[in-house]
């Protein structure tokens, strides 16, 4: 066999291997600047590892493969929101003690789920992509006050965006669907706010006491079914 | 002499079927239409104020097209009585996340909380809005029928058949006017065609351009309904 030809059928196996899956990758969801009074608090953030580098694989029974890079959009997400949401916010490393510094809260955003959908599951001309995460929120002393789940969704049509832009543009509409979620509910769903009143000392503005010390009476899951109603 | 006076008389008679052929596909498939207001106040636009087109939320289950949205804004900022069409992502942006599918006020009721919210109030004045439409609806095919065949061969091809489908655009747009914070009223297009294939050997396509006669449709009928003109 002429190498000519090697190469030829290299090729054409290299070219049907590829078209056997789909591969997405998302560097930066461009988040915009939200239009908010930001929370005079000083926050820390912890970031799981696979913030960093968060790849998602899905085989679609009997059809291609898909591959979701989000590389460290989840990162950046966090970042930009919770720093447009407090006054002070800055991030640690899994091994500083945050006990140590002089915080009024805690957060740690964890991924629990990430699922999509492409057109020739939903029988329709949509992605569709769901991000489930997790808000976990310390006092300044490491006792977890609130622990919420929330589910952010975004679908894009194929035809508008085209197939692999499509589900990158769904998966960027879930992460601002997470981020409009969480500047609406955060504060009311954890109580965040309390804890800056808490270390000032003194009674909350709404005359309520500070947050107990006992975690269990402050954990919190969402809502979800009430929050997914537009507007409200 | 013959061969070439029959050559000739060949070329001819494939232009005659070219422009024939060209002729009928430019005549279009049936499309009847309907468009129609409702004035629930006054309107009116003075200069330097502008308009952003909206698709509704698909939370609610809308799904409209962009590309149906993007025909409207379009067309309203082109033309005799064209308007100051500010674009939907720079408007969603600048006001992150308060008009996300999910945070977007589902009707006029949610507007004074929208607009009491930190900073809403001076962007809106900034970008130059003064009423937001909303688009809700969509383009379906309904029905269809027909068969047609191809077969193709050393000596050539061709196909043999035909085959016809219905599609309908039923869109609405309602205006709110964002000085009074109040409902202006809906705009609503209803536009049904029947697009043809017949096919004697090469298929003529009779296009019913359905989906633009609704934009074209709306969007003149918006123009008017904004600055308050009765259509001739």
């Amino acid at each position: 066999m002429s190498h000519l030809r090697k190469a030829i059928m290299l090729l054409a196996s290299i070219s049907m291997l590829a078209a056997c899956g789909s591969q997405v990758a998302l560097t930066d969801p461009t988040i915009p600047e939200p239009l908010i009074a930001k929370l005079p608090m000083t926050v820390a953030g912890r970031y799981p590892e696979r913030f960093d580098n968060f790849v998602h694989e899905e085989r679609v029974i009997g059809k291609e493969k898909w591959t979701i890079d989000l590389g460290g959009s989840n990162r950046i997400l966090f970042d930009q929101l919770f720093g447009s949401m407090f006054s002070s916010y800055t991030v640690i490393d899994a091994g500083t003690d945050a006990s140590d510094l002089a915080i009024d809260a805690l957060i740690e955003p964890s991924i629990d789920a990430f699922e999509f959908s492409v057109p020739n599951q939903s029988q329709t001309e949509e992605f569709a992509v769901w991000i489930r995460y997790r808000i976990r929120v310390f006092d300044k002393d490491g006792n977890q006050v609130a622990n919420w789940p929330i589910s952010a969704y975004g679908k894009a049509l194929s035809t508008t965006f085209g197939g692999d832009s499509a589900l990158k543009r769904a998966a960027v509409l879930a992460m601002r669907d997470a981020a409009a979620l969480i500047i609406m509910q955060m504060d009311k769903s954890t109580g965040v706010s309390k804890l800056a009143q808490a270390n000032r000392g003194g009674p909350l503005p709404d005359g309520s006491p500070p947050p107990a010390a006992d975690p269990t009476l402050l954990q919190t899951t969402a809502n979800e079914d009430a929050l997914d109603e537009p507007g409200k | 002499m013959n061969q070439a006076n029959s050559t000739v008389m060949s070329s001819r008679s494939n232009w005659r079927g070219l422009v024939a052929a060209c002729a009928v596909a430019l005549l279009g498939g049936c499309v009847t239409s309907q468009v129609q207001g409702v004035r629930e106040s006054n309107t009116g636009i003075r200069e330097g104020e502008g308009v952003v087109i909206m698709a509704k939320s698909y939370h609610l289950g809308n799904e409209t097209e962009a590309k149906f949205i993007e025909c409207v804004g379009a067309t309203v900022g082109r033309g005799s009585g064209g308007l100051r069409v500010v674009p939907n992502t720079e408007f969603v942006d600048a006001l992150f996340p308060w008009f996300e599918p999910r945070t977007a006020p589902a009707d006029t009721k949610g507007l004074p909380a929208l607009m009491s919210r930190p900073g809403v109030k001076e962007m809106i004045a900034e970008k130059g809005v003064r009423y937001i439409v909303w688009l809700d609806g969509d383009t379906d095919r309904v029905a269809g029928g027909g068969s047609m065949s191809c077969a193709a061969g050393p000596g050539g091809g061709g196909c043999f058949g035909f085959a016809w489908w219905q599609n309908d655009a039923n869109y609405e747009a309602s205006v709110w006017d964002l000085s009074g914070l109040e409902d202006a009223g809906t705009v609503s297009a209803d536009v049904s065609g029947t697009s043809f294939l017949p096919a004697i050997v090469v298929p003529i396509p009779l296009i019913a351009r359905t989906q633009s006669r609704a934009c074209k449709g709306l969007a003149d009928q918006l123009k008017l309904f904004i600055v308050d003109e009765d259509p001739v």
